[in-house]
């Protein structure tokens, strides 16, 4: 496969495809570049996802002025929030949100901030994921997992991240309708989650499709099942959770754009459409099918309200867990 | 064989003159990347990664990869002239490095520094390309269990690294113990020690203790000795500026030391260079025969971490290229570049993209013999810093300090915790408590805390995990021994003393 010629045949339908000015269709433009606000430093998820919208806008000529990546470090998220409702009024300035953002307000006392205080402007994608375990494992489907879970309650171990992230959220929900209990070890990094799952030390693990799909392909891993409402173009033959027989509520892990509260509403108006342009965009098509992410564009209020119901849910299900919840 | 076509093929690739170009560029970025405290080579490459989209896969990261070596390469500098690591890596490097360049070896100090981050780089990329499948199986048997003992043996480290008195030694170590629990626990995600405070949700940056702590309480320290109108002394003669024979016999088994450990700490995902460094620094302190000497200038001390954190670069590449396992930050970003370039790092990456592999393999024994080449010239350059009077030099060093903390995150409460941990460090100098075990305690008490409460979930809170395992039981029988060695040395020294 030729890299350069996907590009250069994605220019092509970009140039084909008819965009329309950005004048023609809102009120108010930027007129002075946009801070792209990124919560971890370079080279961190979300300052890839940010960079990729820059190199997206860039590409397919969405804006008459440029966005710029600033990395707001801090505060495991934090700062960057606090950072977004400090900037008031201000339409020059936006902001990556992910899951993060929701649940990290729940749990820390100190993260003031939280989405409810921003404007919502876009969800844009969700990153899926599928439970796998090692190729030689006893386990050949979910219920062989929980059946397993069932006989000797404690005894199974998933490796993941922290007890606010989406892998331990499935697992409660697994948990409690399965009626079935096992271990979750933290472990900071990804890759030291799927090390200790490929070393043996684990049983299972809920695993990007990017990081486990070329062990999956090398014969290492197996995926049991696909977290998400449905199957990825990818894994064609591995069943959705509630296809393999377990009905639990969809936990998304999506990301998106806010803004300061209080920005006029031309403005809000702008960034919307922009989004909109965006994700239809060729250029934008390929970076979500290159990483595997599910599109799903969401406008300002559906956003709004996605944010309202997700954090309703998470705190019923992290309380339920035995974490502690501040907010 | 396999690997001597492989690396024919390899060469072919790394040869073409736009990828020794490429590779030049790249570990020249790095040198200066690295010289430059608070600008590290994971933010380097992110910066740069969207100017290689349109290059060939193995172009690119020949050059980025250029960059990682690099600045390992450039951290020393400013660890040796100023007493400022450049990168968490050479932190270590300031114990004997900076006092070498007091002692007016500075020169050489930079010159030993250079040719042990070849020798041991050469040595992890050897490693790289002769034991990689075999010893990726390696890392994948060293779990949480293995870290603690791991880790413990690193701990065990305090009575050697601790200067006359034990007691000053473990006190120091547990102010480190206790700075690094500051922040979000990873297990509850609740608070430790942050006291309300936003800026400590994620706790404190390595960079921010280690520069205040070691440079900017340094300064302080010059001041009250009234240094302010000695010049470091600096020779004039060429020959004087580059390390002398003796000095390079005395580093035989620095080199080798800092090579093995250097590698197999870097091989594993969850421990960083710095660990890396610390282990070859303390071990290399445990077997001289002149452990006293440690501290004030002696080369083996420059050249156990600086080639241990080299060797560490080729060993944190096995699992990334084998495994698709990045280690740190710098290898994470190379990993979503290889994604972006449309190569799939992963298992089946040596088969599907054998010239990117091996390319990239052929281009590390370039990039490492150009960044010698590269760097030997630039040491009497280098050197001449210590001419400038201290008056100027010491306002330098500070503002460098500054805007080294205020990098890591953009943040001026950063600068007031900087002050801080200066003051902290001037006043353990005053006292006579050694800073090293501070340093240690902070680089390993995160991770150690985190193996053991990972084994005993493991377990089930059966704590013989930590000990049934073998490769753990034969680490913590090491750090056993060292603890029991040393200890008996100290007290055999003072009935004489």
């Amino acid at each position: 496969m030729n890299r350069r010629d996907l590009i250069l045949g994605g220019a092509t339908l970009a140039a084909a495809s008819p965009i329309l000015a950005p004048t023609a269709r809102a009120a108010w433009q930027p007129t002075r570049p946009v801070e792209l606000v990124a919560h971890n430093g370079p080279g961190s998820g979300p300052d890839v996802f940010a960079r990729a919208i820059v190199t997206t806008i860039e590409q397919e000529k969405l804006s008459p002025v440029r966005f710029q990546v600033s990395n707001r470090v801090g505060g495991g998220g934090a700062t960057a929030m606090n950072y977004v409702v400090d900037k008031r009024g201000d339409p020059g300035v936006l902001s990556v949100w992910t899951s993060l953002w929701i649940s990290l307000p729940l749990v820390q006392a100190e993260a003031r901030s939280t989405v409810a205080d921003m404007t919502p402007v876009a969800r844009l994608v969700i990153e899926p994921a599928m439970v796998v375990v090692r190729a030689d494992s006893p386990f050949t489907t979910m219920k062989d997992l929980i059946e397993a879970a069932r006989q000797k309650p404690g005894t199974i171990r998933q490796s993941g991240g922290s007890v606010t992230a989406r892998d331990n959220i499935v697992r409660q929900l697994l948990m409690a309708a399965t009626g079935t209990r096992w271990a979750f070890i933290s472990f900071p990094a990804g890759s030291e989650r799927i090390a200790a799952l490929l070393g043996g030390h684990v049983e299972l693990m809920i695993a990007e499709p990017t990081e486990a799909g070329e062990q999956i392909r090398a014969g290492k891993l197996r995926a049991l099942a696909q977290v998400g409402e449905k199957r990825l173009a990818a894994f064609p033959d591995v069943p959705t959770l509630r296809e393999a027989g377990m009905p639990i509520a969809d936990v998304p892990q999506a990301r998106g754009f806010v803004a300061p509260p209080g920005i006029p509403a031309e403005a809000l108006a702008f960034y919307e459409d922009l989004f909109a342009r965006l994700v239809v965009s060729p250029t934008w098509r390929k970076y979500v099918i290159d990483n595997q992410f599910e599109e799903a564009h969401l406008n300002a209020s559906q956003t709004g309200a996605f944010f309202s119901e997700y954090q309703g849910r998470l705190r019923t299900i992290l309380q339920e867990g035995g974490v502690k919840v501040v907010r | 064989m396999d690997v001597i076509s492989g690396l024919q093929q390899g060469f072919g690739v790394a040869l073409m003159p736009m990828n020794l170009f490429w590779c030049f560029l790249g570990c020249f970025l790095g040198t200066i990347v690295g010289v430059l405290p608070g600008l590290g080579p994971a933010a380097t490459i992110a910066m740069l990664l969207p100017l290689t989209f349109g290059m060939d896969p193995a172009s690119g990261i020949i050059m980025l990869s250029g960059i990682y070596f690099g600045a390992k390469y450039g951290g020393s500098t400013t660890s040796i002239l100023l007493n400022i690591p450049g990168e968490a890596s050479s932190v270590v490097t300031c114990l004997d490095g900076y006092q070498m360049a007091r002692k007016g070896r500075g020169g050489a100090a930079l010159g030993i520094a250079a040719i042990a981050s070849f020798v041991a780089g050469t040595f992890g990329i050897v490693a790289l390309t002769v034991l990689a499948p075999p010893v990726a199986g390696f890392a994948l048997r060293f779990s949480s269990p293995e870290y603690f003992a791991l880790m413990a043996l690193g701990l065990s480290l305090v009575v050697v690294l601790g200067g006359d008195s034990l007691l000053k030694a473990i006190l120091s170590l547990l102010v480190g113990l206790w700075l690094t629990s500051i922040g979000t626990d990873l297990f509850t995600s609740q608070s430790r020690y942050t006291f309300g405070a936003v800026a400590l949700i994620s706790g404190i940056d390595f960079m921010l203790v280690a520069i205040g702590v070691f440079a900017v309480a340094g300064v302080l320290e010059s001041i009250h000795a009234k240094e302010e109108t000695k010049l470091l002394p600096v020779p004039r003669e060429m020959r004087n500026l580059l390390p002398s024979w003796a000095e390079l016999r005395a580093c035989r088994f620095a080199f080798l030391n800092g090579s093995v450990v250097g590698f197999i700490v870097g091989v594993l995902p969850g421990a960083g260079s710095s660990i890396a460094s610390f282990i070859a620094y303390g071990l290399e302190k445990a077997v001289s025969r002149h452990p006293e000497r440690f501290g004030t200038g002696v080369p083996e001390g420059v050249a156990a971490p600086e080639g241990a954190n080299n060797a560490d670069s080729g060993g944190a590449l096995v699992p990334l290229l084998t495994l698709g396992l990045p280690g740190g930050g710098t290898t994470a970003i190379l990993l979503s570049a290889l994604v972006l370039w449309g190569v799939k790092p992963g298992p089946l990456m040596m088969q599907d993209s054998p010239q990117v592999f091996w390319g990239l393999v052929a281009s590390l024994y370039i990039g490492n013999a150009m960044l010698l080449i590269l760097n030997l010239p630039l040491v009497p350059l280098f050197a001449q810093i210590l001419r400038i009077p201290l008056f100027v030099l010491f306002p330098v060093v500070l503002g460098l300090t500054i805007v080294g903390a205020y990098s890591i995150a953009d943040s001026a409460l950063n600068i007031v915790m900087l002050a801080g941990f200066g003051l902290l460090g001037y006043a353990m100098a005053r006292l006579d408590f050694p800073t090293a075990p501070l340093i240690l305690g902070f680089v390993l008490g995160d991770p150690m805390e985190r193996a053991v409460r990972q084994a005993l979930t493991m377990s089930q809170g059966d704590i013989a995990i930590l000990f049934s395992r073998p490769l753990s039981a034969t680490m913590l029988v090491c750090a056993a021994a060292v603890l029991v060695l040393s200890l008996a040395a100290r007290f055999r020294r003072r009935p004489s003393a």
